[in-house]
């Protein structure tokens, strides 16, 4: 018989032995299932079977080095296993320590070892041979591509030309780097990628509280409503998928807005397929029946929503109280009935009732997500955003557990060494006067506001980004890149092939998710927490006990990290430091001497970020190598509600409460290490700082907004001169039915693959070999009245040209609307390009007319990787993109993507790929969509040419607002 | 009961942390190092740790019955874990609501987590370790036989110590039989076979390969139902024969267990029982059929 209670003693006591000194009696978390990880104690060397040697079984030692994935935004960790007898990278595999991710991955993050050994990628830098474009290329030192970038800035900075130098990114890095990197250079040179994506979302959040992003908390939602197709592909799509499903776990409702039938799709609850444009007359009606049946949260919106300005500013006569506004409310939104959503979106009135009832149901535990989908397609998509968070301002679902966040809240941006000053200039090539109120740079218009003759550029960076392939209207790309003239110098900084490099000075070998370092901090549950990126053979280098002084001693060929690349290249700009320039790239630590990277993280995550200092000494640790050695950290959970945080007494000197309630504070602000960009909000006449809002009598923090309150009505639109559309309205789409001509069907061009990532994912083989290929999705009714098949050719033509494509025939789209995926139609001109999913084209124009043909498509091909042998797939789609003429939207500059096609059987000469584009009828559309605006010439309240409270990323200082040009061209109404 | 949570720890891939629990829970010699050779044979290969497994009418993984269990870490106010029906996990979770009842100073809460403690004990584990730590005690490496032995003995004290059995749990309170095997149509009766839950026997990999050697008849190696099949289809009698000697078998280990877990032993016995006659019974049909 075993003395069971002798043994538990004994186990007792061991247990506490180990504890107390501050180790893990127990191997980790449990290891019985999928999600099992191996224990963080045994990363320096974890043992697996070697699965080639199977069946014999053969030990392997890894050594487990943390990183974040490069391809989408979500920042998810991973951990890179290095073979500890070859030193090289055999696969990734997710971090358990990252709080975002929790150690799951989508496919991209696994692929990134793809990506680092992929034999088409570049590995040294290039600068071309001859003209630009035309595919000839010669190695170059980085000395001698250094040299020349950095003379050209120099002159133009010099020479009063700041606006002639330009940085446009794709896939963002660390939060603010660059940024700080132009401000340093003093020049308003930051150029995104935004509003081809997310400004219209951005837009709708950014007007109600201030902020532009929404943190929804799905997994302690009783309804999670999309509209999107959020579980497999988008921003945050791993971190909040699994989150979403953590909540249908809990029984939450899943309800699913989407024309298309999607992954998503499938697991909703509730899944609506509305006519591509209608989704905010939905959004609207549950709002209505919310709002007929006072089953809002009545004392929230009494609270929190600035009903009270809206009565002023738009029924002055009413007396402003309380009872008043709801019956205002109740009649704003009476004409949005279920039946007039269903005329509108085709969906049926019963079912919008039904899901409307679940809705109500939901009380504060509603979590809402809209990013790209209905918000990027549609002319007003920013209202999609709008009237989605419309709902949870409605059920008083703000920052409540299950509920949505502002994005800030859940967001860490530690405080870096240096900070720069704010630019002194503002550029009209980024920020035209007639999109006063676009969330952010109207970068997808550059080649036409080049071709307006508004300014050029004498350097040009292409950062990780493609706009040539990603963005509408690459033919007036091409003709901008390639004239001289008009852009100076093409310096692409990209890890592989895109068809914008092609048509570069330079191109610059960066690095992939194992292979730079970045840090990284997104709302994705209702925390903050930080990401490190990091190069993994460096950290492993060290853990070695080495050092690596450039990070391009360990990288593969002369892939260079991009902080080293900005830092270096900051010097040779201003080598002397008489521009005043250097002084934000030195050290701090070696006065006069360039800044290090170890020392730029050092000092950040030892002053910066709260907390770390003592979770990195329990281990024994200094905060740097902690982070290099769990590669992310969990500042805060449960943040909560932050309006409703009492201001404490501290920061009430002097305290101020004006006719709105808003409190101001001859207080400064105490010393916060959370850089996370909140709008500036105005100070009262005497120079106070706004503090927070009055609330029953509290002072409360309440919302960046200029009212200090969620806003119901946005004065901001209201005095730049779209007070029609102040308050939370349905805008009827560019491609409403009423819009189109007959025979005219709507394509939607958004949708994304869930494996795949814009460009860069073209380079993993894994990912091409399962999606390559991007068909059009038509209805069997739609497919019989133009007579094809699945596989048979259509040609879907626009406003500005035509591509041929292979039918789908598919009950998974409504009739009368088409889809085809984004990701697809990649192609190179040569031999020279990723050779998994480029095809190989000819390109031809004669003036204005373009042609994109397909010569050949992809085919097996010897190469360091065997598997590039086994290439079985030879389609690789169509380039659609290419056949969008420019739509922005006048109020958030977004581009909107759904189009207005004719669909026909192809013509007997047509291949599939084939393109056709006139760039004339290109530049009329332009200009038609240019007459929508209310430009700040017209419209500004206060002469300047954007609401100081709008973010804006690379904010110039305020003297660089004031409008100092003539009114461009005349506006009208949409 | 710091023993359950060392003994849980032990049911999952060996990690060098186990050496420590082994010498200290005075276990003869040691898992197989970081490959975990004896660990996979017998926990992925053979004997698949998962109550659902032994407890479902279909004898697999999930179903029913692994949501049963679930219920039970919710009526716990947990959350389920990717795998709540995994003997590790349960045994651990047994530590745990140990913990919290000698933590609880209320004497009615005590009670309570006394109750819950005693409800996993019965419901979700003595229910179905009986005819399974047999098996292991039959098939396993020494050390996994000697781990299996202080399971077994743990819980055996504990429910001494609680009492007894406070009602025959739910999910064996019902009988599920083994149907006749429908002429022509064998696959549906075969897959019956695979279910301990339908024949009050576990079938390993191994006990099919015995067969093989005992029949005399060739297989290939790879899934049980696909190894069974083979069986069948070459010696159709006889390895009915055989299964039902089996069930037999089994049946009388069972009522071993008679003493020790009262009516749980009785049903798995008469759920082999019962098997053992269907098997003769359909021996008897396919016999007369022959001539």
């Amino acid at each position: 018989m075993v003395d069971l209670k002798r043994l538990n003693e004994r186990l007792s006591a061991a247990k506490s032995e180990v504890e107390a000194r501050g180790e893990t009696f127990y191997p980790g978390p449990s290891r019985i299932h999928l999600a099992a990880f191996p224990p963080k104690e045994r990363w320096d060397d974890w043992v697996e079977l070697d699965s080639r040697s199977w069946p014999k079984r053969v030990e392997k030692r890894y050594m487990l080095v943390p990183t974040t994935c490069f391809n989408c935004e979500s920042a998810c960790g991973l951990l890179a296993y290095v073979d500890r007898d070859t030193l090289q990278i055999r696969k990734f595999e997710g971090n358990p320590e990252h709080p975002g991710s929790r150690g799951r991955n989508c496919a991209k993050g696994p692929a990134t070892l793809n990506q680092i050994t992929d034999p088409d990628r570049i590995l040294h830098p290039l600068r071309r041979e001859g003209p630009r474009g035309s595919g000839k290329w010669a190695p170059v030192s980085w000395d001698q591509a250094l040299d020349d970038i950095a003379g050209r800035i120099r002159q133009a900075i010099q020479e009063g030309r700041p606006n002639e130098v330009m940085y446009h990114v794709g896939r963002p890095g660390e939060d603010g780097f660059t940024e700080r990197v132009l401000a340093a250079w003093g020049v308003d040179g930051h150029n995104s990628h935004t509003n081809v994506c997310s400004s219209g979302a951005r837009a709708g959040y950014h007007l109600w509280m201030g902020l532009d992003r929404p943190s929804p908390d799905h997994a302690n939602a009783q309804v999670i409503l999309l509209v999107s197709s959020h579980l497999e592909a988008g921003h945050y799509f791993n971190p909040h998928a699994q989150r979403i499903l953590d909540g249908k776990h809990r029984g939450a409702k899943l309800i699913v807005l989407d024309t298309r039938l999607s992954n998503t799709a499938t697991h909703a609850d509730y899944w609506l397929a509305p006519w591509p444009g209608s989704e905010a007359a939905i959004l609207l009606s549950f709002a209505r029946h919310l709002i007929q049946g006072r089953t809002y949260n009545r004392e929230f919106v009494r609270r929190w929503w600035n009903w009270g300005e809206y009565m002023q500013k738009v029924h002055p006569q009413v007396t402003p109280s309380f009872d008043n506004f709801e019956q205002l409310l109740d009649s704003l939104y009476a004409e949005y009935t279920f039946e007039f959503a269903a005329g509108e979106s085709g969906v049926e009135a019963r079912t919008l009732a039904e899901v409307a009832q679940v809705l109500s149901r939901a009380g504060t535990r509603l979590s809402t997500h809209t990013w790209r989908s209905a918000s990027a397609g549609n002319l007003g998509g920013w209202q999609v955003a709008r009237t989605l968070f419309l709902l949870n301002a409605l059920m008083g679902a703000v920052a409540t557990e299950g509920g949505t966040y502002p994005n800030a809240w859940n967001k860490f941006v530690p405080r870096p060494i240096h900070q720069p000053p704010h630019p002194k200039t503002w550029n009209e090539l980024t920020w035209p006067a007639e999109y006063p109120l676009a969330l952010n740079e109207m970068s997808f218009l550059l080649p036409h506001l080049l071709k307006d003759g508004r300014g050029k550029l004498a350097v040009y960076f292409t950062r990780v980004y493609n706009p040539v392939w990603t963005n509408p209207d690459g033919f007036s790309w091409i003709e901008v890149l390639t004239n001289e003239e008009l852009v100076g110098l093409h310096v692409a900084l990209t890890p592989t092939w895109s068809e914008t490099a092609f048509f570069a000075d330079y191109i610059l070998p960066m690095g992939h998710a194992s292979e730079r370092h970045d840090l990284h901090s997104y709302e994705q549950y209702d925390g903050q927490w930080i990401g490190f990126r990091q190069p993994v053979m460096r950290a492993v280098r060290e853990r070695g006990g080495g050092q690596v002084g450039d990070t391009r001693a360990v990288n593969p060929g002369e892939v260079w990290e991009e902080n080293e690349f900005w830092i270096e290249l900051s010097w040779r700009i201003d080598p002397d430091g008489s521009l005043g320039i250097r002084q934000y790239f030195e050290s701090k630590e070696r006065p006069g001497e360039k800044l290090g990277i170890e020392e730029y993280y050092r000092y950040i995550f030892e002053n910066s970020v709260p907390g770390l200092t003592e979770r990195a000494a329990a281990e024994g640790l200094a905060p740097l190598d902690y982070m290099r050695r769990y590669g992310a950290f969990e500042i805060r959970k449960q943040v909560g509600s932050v309006h409703e945080e009492v201001v404490p007494q501290a920061e009430r000197d002097d305290l101020k409460i004006d006719e709105w309630g808003r409190a101001y504070t001859r207080t400064q602000p105490p010393a916060n290490p959370n850089v996370v960009p909140i709008p500036p909000l105005e100070p009262d006449s005497d120079g106070r700082r706004r503090v927070g809002i009055e609330v029953d009598g509290k002072i409360l923090r309440g919302f960046p907004t200029p009212s200090g309150r969620l806003e119901f009505y946005s004065r901001v639109l209201a005095d730049w001169g779209w007070g029609e559309v102040a308050i939370p309205t349905y805008i009827r789409s560019h491609i409403h039915p009423a819009n189109l001509i007959a025979g005219e069907m709507v394509l939607i061009s958004t949708f994304r693959l869930p494996v795949q990532i814009h460009t860069r994912s073209a380079n993993s083989k894994w990912l091409d070999e399962i999606a390559h290929t991007n068909p059009l999705w038509i209805h069997p009714v739609d497919a019989r009245r133009v007579a094809v098949q699945s596989g048979d050719l259509l040609r879907v033509e626009t406003e500005i040209g035509h591509f041929v494509v292979k039918a789908w025939v598919t009950e998974g789209i409504r009739p009368g609307v088409v889809a085809c995926s984004h990701h697809m139609g990649r192609w190179k001109l040569t031999d020279l390009g990723q050779r998994q999913a480029m095809a190989t084209v000819s390109l031809d124009h004669r003036g204005v007319a373009w042609q994109l043909q397909r010569k050949q498509g992809v085919h097996p091909y010897p190469s360091s990787d065997p598997d590039t042998l086994r290439i079985w797939w030879t389609d690789v789609g169509v380039h659609q993109n290419l056949t969008f003429p420019v739509h922005p939207d006048p109020i958030s500059g977004q581009h909107c993507w759904h189009q207005a096609v004719r669909v026909r059987r192809a013509d007997p000469g047509d291949r599939p790929g084939d393109i056709a584009v006139d760039t004339g009828k290109a530049r009329e559309v332009y200009q038609k969509w240019l007459g929508f605006t209310r430009p700040a010439h017209r419209h500004s309240p206060d002469a300047t040419r954007r609401p100081y409270w709008l973010l804006r990323p690379l904010r110039p200082v305020r003297e660089a607002y004031r409008l100092k040009q003539p009114a461009p061209a005349a506006a009208s109404p949409i | 009961m710091e023993i359950f949570r060392a003994l849980a720890t032990l049911a999952e891939p060996p990690a060098p942390e186990h050496a420590r629990l082994v010498e200290l829970l005075d276990l003869p010699g040691a898992p197989d190092g970081p490959g975990g050779v004896e660990y996979a044979e017998l926990f992925l290969f053979q004997l698949y740790p998962y109550a659902s497994v032994y407890l479902g009418d279909e004898g697999k993984l999930g179903g029913e019955a692994r949501d049963r269990v679930a219920g039970f870490w919710r009526a716990l106010g947990r959350e389920p874990p990717p795998d709540p029906d995994h003997l590790a996990v349960l045994l651990a979770l047994y530590a745990d609501l140990c913990e919290q009842e000698h933590a609880e100073r209320d004497p009615a809460r005590r009670l309570l987590w006394r109750n819950s403690r005693q409800a996993l004990l019965w419901e979700h584990l003595l229910s179905w370790l009986p005819p399974y730590l047999d098996k292991l005690a039959e098939i396993a490496s020494p050390f996994y036989q000697a781990w299996g032995r202080l399971v077994q003995e743990s819980l055996l004290t504990e429910a001494s110590e609680l009492g007894g059995l406070p009602q025959v749990p739910s999910s064996i309170r019902e009988p599920s039989p083994l149907r006749e095997m429908a002429v022509g149509d064998p696959a549906a009766f075969l897959d019956q076979i695979l279910a301990p839950r339908r024949c009050g026997m576990i079938l390993v990999r191994a006990d099919l390969i015995r067969a093989a050697s005992e029949l005399d008849v060739p297989v290939r190696i790879g899934e049980r139902r696909g190894v069974l099949e083979t069986l069948f289809s070459q010696e159709p009698l006889g390895t009915l024969r055989w299964l039902e000697r089996e069930a037999l078998n089994s049946a009388s280990r069972h009522r071993s267990w008679r003493e020790r877990v009262g009516p749980v032993a009785d049903f798995w016995a008469a759920q082999a029982e019962a098997a053992a006659a269907t098997l003769a019974s359909t021996v008897k049909t396919m016999d007369s059929l022959r001539r």
